[in-house]
């Protein structure tokens, strides 16, 4: 099988499971003009953007021959549960009728299908493999979010550039990673290399945080969200997300875990009382959790017409009223400008300084 | 007691539940208070209070929340449906339309009344989906049950008349429960047969009679308003108007049972199985998505039904609706539809 997916988050990590799966993997292209407006050209206008993202990237990855495409499914009520299903249909309408889209479904849909692609991306490795390359990417994926939290502060008070050479620099040494062991080895190479920077933190007080909320795709993706951590840290602000790669692997495939986050997603409940699909109610219990813990600020992202995010965006107001805190909410799309979010991102947190400041006097 | 005044919004699900909830209120005696018919003004007002992207159906919705705070109800019954289908559940507004309503509207006066919805299927009159309501208004289980009861049955006697091929629409300016109940025993007892199964139709036009499939949600399709009136439209240009809600459930079953994964939505589904059976069926000559702006099961929906209707080889054509649609492209848009299906046809 010669196989890809979707790009999202470091895509390192997909790689190296399928990878060390036996599988031909072809790396799939980050998101960029020309891959956006293939997308837009062959998706539902209405759709949002993460899907005509993924289709552009699909049909880009049709010039090198992949015959099979991974991604994961879901069962709703967020759209992205049934990207899958569409995909299949463009494609086979646009004449790729060759390329089989595996949609990695939860066991509980259909365990017939379940049980059939496992096997099929299983391959010929055994199962005692499967389930050690399924905990080496997962200790790679708590690693390398260990190691972007780190940055994520940092940027703030140092040259972006800089600190911006050891993040790639540990990108790149984490994907040539092997076994358990390299991974605590070249992380802690990383974090030490960080620390160097420690002195550069200011006192307490003078600290300036930004609580990063939305939906997951277009958080953990750099490249459609405009690069939006690094705008932040540019200003000074130290930035960190509500969802890492790590919590989506972990909501993925192993759902009994992680009791610490399903406490902070139970805070969503005094502004939407039930599921709605996606990370809605989980998004409004981390911007309660980020005010909680001091926070300054709060910028939700989301897709321009995301079905579950207009829920939270409609009772975020509220949210801020009540908990005081200021949330700036970002709509992207594939019109989304550049200097557009630069400029929005700036008077908001200069909006934070200013508060600060007059309150201080 | 029973001078409280309980609003309905004439929006949304209103107008798939509206006779099994004006005979509940009517057999429990409460006064119930419809919204206004959606008007520019009542639009405004909603458009005014929500987010610029948010669907048109729900910038509606809180237009006819507004509107009905406005004639100083005391309650507005709004039901969160979540879901009338063992594991499919509504679109993610719906599930979340009480908190929005509640967070976006904080000077709302009236009190919401927002049950979940959980039932089997689209019967929904099972106590536990309005234990909020017989607590709020002290509703004795007993006499609430036996309302549901009749609603129930009340509700099943329309639908059925809908499976034959009777319009939403001829219902729909009837509020009054006496008038409503005539009107439907009437129908069941008339020999005329609905203007969907017509041979004949009494329109202006002279020239030869098409089938159109109108596949929509009931709030984009039955809001006259928002649509600019498509369905007298259609009847007027010589049309056979066929909607989702006369394609029979087990119908509708079975086209999804076709698919490796049906879609989540639960409405969006019955739109899927509607469309596929019109699609195949000999005598629709052409199939009409009629979608709102920002509905986001739709776009999915509506990229499926254009390549399926590619392969079936029926005409297609999406018309899309917002709070600024003008009369005269609709019209433009459903005139050239329609003569291109006659053309078709000589």
């Amino acid at each position: 099988m010669r196989l890809s997916f979707p790009y999202m988050g470091p895509t390192i990590v997909y790689k190296k499971l399928f990878e060390l799966l036996g599988h031909d993997v072809v790396m799939p292209p980050k998101p960029n003009k020309e891959i956006i407006d293939l997308g837009v050209k062959h998706s539902p206008e209405f759709a949002c953007f993460p899907f005509k993202v993924i289709t552009g990237i699909y049909l880009k990855l049709m010039e090198k021959d992949v015959d099979t495409l991974v991604t994961s499914g879901g069962h709703g009520p967020c759209r992205a549960g049934y990207y899958g299903e569409v995909h299949k249909k463009i494609l086979r309408d646009l004449g790729y009728d060759q390329v089989e889209i595996i949609v990695i479904d939860s066991p509980r849909d259909d365990y017939r299908y379940f049980y059939e692609i496992v096997k099929k991306l299983k391959g010929s490795s055994s199962w005692l493999q499967v389930a050690r390359t399924i905990k080496i990417v997962y200790e790679l994926t708590k690693a390398l979010d260990e190691v972007e939290k780190q940055v994520e502060v940092l940027r703030a008070y140092n040259e972006n550039g800089v600190i911006n050479r050891i993040w790639l620099d540990a990108q790149e040494e984490f994907y040539q990673i092997k076994s358990a062991r390299d991974i605590e080895k070249t992380k802690n190479k990383y974090l030490t290399k960080l620390n160097e920077f420690k002195d550069s933190i200011p006192a307490e007080e003078d600290r300036y945080r930004i609580g990063i909320i939305g939906e997951i795709y277009v958080v953990l993706e750099q490249s459609i969200n405009n690069q939006i951590e690094e705008k932040v840290n540019y200003f000074g602000f130290e930035v960190e997300r509500s969802q890492y790669l790590t919590d989506w692997i972990r909501e993925n495939a192993f759902p009994f875990t992680g009791k610490e986050l399903e406490e902070i997603e139970k805070k969503g409940e005094e502004f939407i009382e039930i599921e709605i699909g996606g990370h809605a109610r989980g998004n409004i219990g981390h911007a309660i959790d980020f005010k909680e813990r001091g926070f300054d600020g709060i910028i939700h992202l989301k897709p321009f017409g995301c079905l579950p995010e207009l829920v939270s965006q409609s009772v975020i107001d509220d949210l801020s009223e009540k908990y005081e805190i200021p949330v700036l909410t970002i709509s992207i799309d594939e019109q989304t400008a550049d200097a557009n979010v630069l400029t929005r991102v700036e008077a908001f947190l200069d909006m934070i300084k200013e508060k600060d400041m007059r309150e201080v006097m | 007691m029973k001078n409280i005044k309980i609003g309905i919004p004439r929006a949304l699900l209103y107008y798939y539940y509206f006779p099994f909830w004006l005979k509940l209120f009517s057999e429990l005696k409460l006064k119930v208070v419809i919204s206004d018919k959606t008007s520019r003004d009542l639009l405004d007002r909603g458009v005014k209070k929500s987010l610029s992207e948010i669907c048109v159906p729900i910038k509606v919705m809180i237009g006819h929340v507004l509107n009905l705070d406005k004639k100083e109800v005391d309650y507005i019954f709004l039901p969160r449906f979540r879901t009338i289908r063992e594991d499919v559940v509504l679109c993610p507004k719906f599930l979340g339309l009480p908190d929005m309503i509640r967070h976006s509207l904080p000077s709302l006066k009236a009190e919401v009344i927002a049950d979940i919805i959980e039932a089997e299927s689209d019967d929904i009159s099972q106590f536990s989906n309005h234990k909020k309501l017989a607590e709020e208004l002290k509703i004795p289980k007993k006499e609430m049950e036996t309302a549901l009861k009749k609603a129930a049955e009340f509700w099943q006697r329309y639908r059925n008349l809908l499976y034959k091929g009777y319009l939403v629409d001829d219902f729909l300016g009837v509020e009054k429960i006496e008038v409503l109940e005539k009107l439907i025993s009437k129908f069941e007892n008339s020999s005329k047969l609905p203007q969907s199964q017509k041979e004949e139709l009494n329109s202006s036009t002279t020239e030869e009679v098409v089938d159109i499939a109108l596949i929509g949600y009931v709030y984009d399709v039955y809001d006259q308003y928002i649509n600019m009136d498509i369905t007298n439209k259609l009847k007027e240009m010589g049309v056979r108007v066929h909607t989702f809600s006369m394609v029979r459930e087990d119908i509708i079953e079975k086209e999804l049972a076709e698919l490796r994964k049906p879609m989540f939505w639960e409405f969006t589904n019955k739109l899927y199985g509607a469309a596929e059976h019109y699609f195949k069926k000999q005598e629709i000559d052409g199939v009409i998505h009629l979608t709102a702006f920002g509905c986001g099961p739709d776009s999915m929906l509506g990229q499926i039904l254009e390549i399926d209707a590619k392969d079936y080889d029926k005409a297609f054509m999406t018309l899309r609706i917002d709070e600024q649609t003008g009369e005269s492209h609709i019209i433009t848009r459903i005139e050239a539809f329609i003569d291109l299906l006659r053309l078709k046809k000589e």
